[in-house]
């Protein structure tokens, strides 16, 4: 019984935040929230590398672009299962992060940050014009009616995968929070804070910083490969430098490391790119100037503003503290 | 491989060397005074070049086009400086490079504003030819390397002969210290800062007449800019200069053997000299402040 209590305070504030995403489909559009889930998904894996290992990363592009192609190149020229095409492209995620993170993550953060843009920048041009002949450059690779359908949930369909990318979110947040709350998540974040005293303890700071880069980037690139699969198509455009940015405002936006910052992050992001680019077309004016913004506004982002604030109505409430704790994001 | 297209390939790759040099030297400044990571420094370039467009269109002379690039870029440094990085230095690295990117792509934005997005074409100020063992060579291509010596010249005088040039290099050692003698820090941040957004003005400028300027022509220089800070190491000017002109001929030659590899080799030369050093070619184990 105690066990189960525990359970349920483990798990309720996830599943009360993606009960009330699904609720949101009542009164939002689908391609709304099915974008608000996969771009909450892509910034999962950047938020976790800023917020606990301290690792800035611009390159997330080079990831998603790993994972979108691996899709892909699956389904326009070899099979037609979407839930083999979403594996491969999570596969060759982990492959390309598994190559590029043991170089990587032996350098200086500044230097990391520099590498990694360069990456997703050489991975753009790879796709456009180096490969041009395999991606068909910037036509991209148009697949939507190889996705066979699929017995009980129809990725094919927009209400199915409404349902998948949910179960999908659902799982990677449940991760995350058992990161966060393992001896790992902790070693994530000492070595952020202080990598001596994380040496003096035994632990390789090193093989902390690879196994978070390899998971981090191994999520971006399932966001990829969701995306592939959603919209049928994939051009080099989704690992363009002037989108480097993305994850990184919607991290800020929503506040870093915590999390549910991503989600929150993602559905304002979404929103406000849907009601900004109808009143005017100058898209990066107004996310350069946002970003400043909130960055002189103190960083701290719309979650980690709320998420006090919310705990103390929550153990007002229910005048109990533990009611409070279980609220949502740590930290 | 003939020795004309070799010359020729080797002429263009010290010219692209230069302007890779002009640009980075500004990023390897601030990154060694201030421990910023200035991305914005990829829209100076863009304003210089917009600016040579513009004022070569009214006045009809490029070179008077490019002086106004640097002018106004150097002003649209000094404002943002005074602006946004004043409040942002005490702060981590990462964060400098996040406001930078904010600054860098809501800048496009503001390029687009004015002059739209179309490519537009800058005329070469000289069409003369020169003849080098054998090969034309176009006398632009000389007068922009010939250009990036006199900066580095330039740079090494003011860093090593004036009082504010010596005050910069000591603050690259240890600020609290230059702080400690009397000097006005915050105003060496921002000359620093200045010189760094007009060079990139200049290389903008200069670069015109060689490329179409179109707003996004920041972000395609933006990963070589990279690979030659990171290569030559961060903070140190002389690396800069030397990584910038490596980088030059590997994208130079490298296009002449086979077309991709201008955009790949820099890349794999970069992971071999990191796999090796860390912090780059001449680059400081400087820790963060």
């Amino acid at each position: 019984m105690a066990a189960m209590v525990n359970a349920w305070r483990w798990w309720w504030g996830i599943l009360l935040a993606f009960f009330l995403v699904g609720l949101s489909r009542l009164f939002l559009p689908l391609p709304f929230i099915i974008e608000v889930l996969i771009f909450s998904i892509y910034t999962m894996g950047c938020s976790f590398l800023l917020g606990r290992v301290g690792f800035i990363s611009f390159g997330q592009p080079a990831y998603l672009a790993a994972g979108a192609y691996g899709t892909a190149f699956y389904l326009f020229y070899f099979g037609s299962n979407p839930y083999v095409g979403i594996l491969i492209g999570i596969l060759s995620g982990l492959a390309v992060s598994g190559i590029v993170g043991p170089l990587f993550v032996r350098l200086r953060s500044d230097y990391f940050a520099l590498v990694n843009l360069a990456l997703a920048v050489i991975i753009y041009y790879l796709m456009q014009k180096v490969l041009a002949g395999i991606t068909k450059g910037d036509n991209g690779l148009w697949f939507l009616t190889n996705i066979a359908s699929t017995p009980v949930l129809d990725l094919g369909k927009p209400d199915h995968f409404f349902i998948f990318s949910i179960l999908v979110a659902l799982a990677i947040w449940a991760f995350y929070k058992y990161l966060d709350d393992s001896v790992f998540g902790a070693c994530c974040l000492a070595t952020k804070i202080n990598e001596d005293k994380l040496k003096f303890l035994g632990y390789s700071n090193y093989g902390v910083r690879l196994l978070a880069f390899v998971i981090a980037n191994t999520t971006t690139a399932l966001a990829g490969a969701m995306y592939a699969v959603y919209l049928g198509f994939v051009s080099p455009e989704i690992t363009s430098p002037a989108r480097a940015a993305d994850p990184v405002v919607v991290t800020i936006l929503g506040g870093t490391g915590t999390l549910f910052g991503p989600l929150v992050g993602a559905i304002a992001y979404t929103g406000m790119k849907d009601v900004i680019s109808k009143l005017i077309g100058n898209w990066e004016l107004f996310i350069g100037f946002l970003l400043v913004f909130i960055m002189l506004a103190g960083e701290k982002g719309i979650w980690g503003t709320l998420q006090p604030w919310l705990e103390r109505l929550f153990s007002r409430k229910k005048a109990s503290p533990a009611a409070g704790e279980g609220a949502g994001a740590r930290q | 491989m003939s020795a004309q297209l070799l010359t020729s390939g080797v002429i263009f790759g010290l010219s692209i060397g230069s302007i890779f040099f002009l640009m980075a030297i500004g990023l390897s400044l601030c990154f060694g005074l201030m421990r910023i990571i200035s991305l914005d420094q990829l829209l100076y370039y863009s304003v210089g070049a917009y600016l040579t467009y513009s004022l070569t269109l009214v006045t009809g002379n490029v070179w008077l086009g490019v002086l106004g690039g640097v002018v106004v870029a150097g002003i649209v440094s000094f404002a943002v400086e005074r602006l946004i990085f004043r409040r942002i230095y005490e702060r981590e690295l990462t964060f400098s490079m996040i406001t930078s990117f904010g600054v860098l792509i809501g800048g496009i934005g503001v390029i687009k504003f004015f002059w739209g997005v179309v490519p537009r074409p800058v005329p070469v100020p000289l069409m003369a030819q020169i003849d080098i063992i054998g090969t034309e060579v176009p006398v632009y291509r000389l007068i922009v390397v010939a250009i990036a010596f006199l900066v580095y010249a330039g740079i090494w005088l003011f860093l090593n002969r004036t009082i504010t040039g010596k005050a910069i290099r000591a603050g690259i050692e240890n600020v609290e210290h230059v702080e400690g003698l009397g000097i006005n820090v915050s105003r060496l941040f921002t000359i620093t800062f200045i010189i760094a957004g007009a060079l990139s003005g200049l290389a903008g400028g200069l670069h015109a007449p060689l490329i179409m300027v179109d707003p996004s022509m920041g972000l395609e220089v933006l990963a070589f800019v990279f690979m030659v800070v990171i290569i030559g190491g961060l903070g140190s000017i002389k690396g800069t200069l030397i990584s910038a002109f490596i980088v030059g001929q590997v994208v130079s030659l490298g296009s002449l053997i086979y077309a991709p590899l201008a955009q790949m080799a820099p890349f794999a030369i970069m992971l071999l000299i990191l796999l090796v050093k860390p912090t780059g070619l001449y680059g400081s184990p400087l820790l963060k402040r």
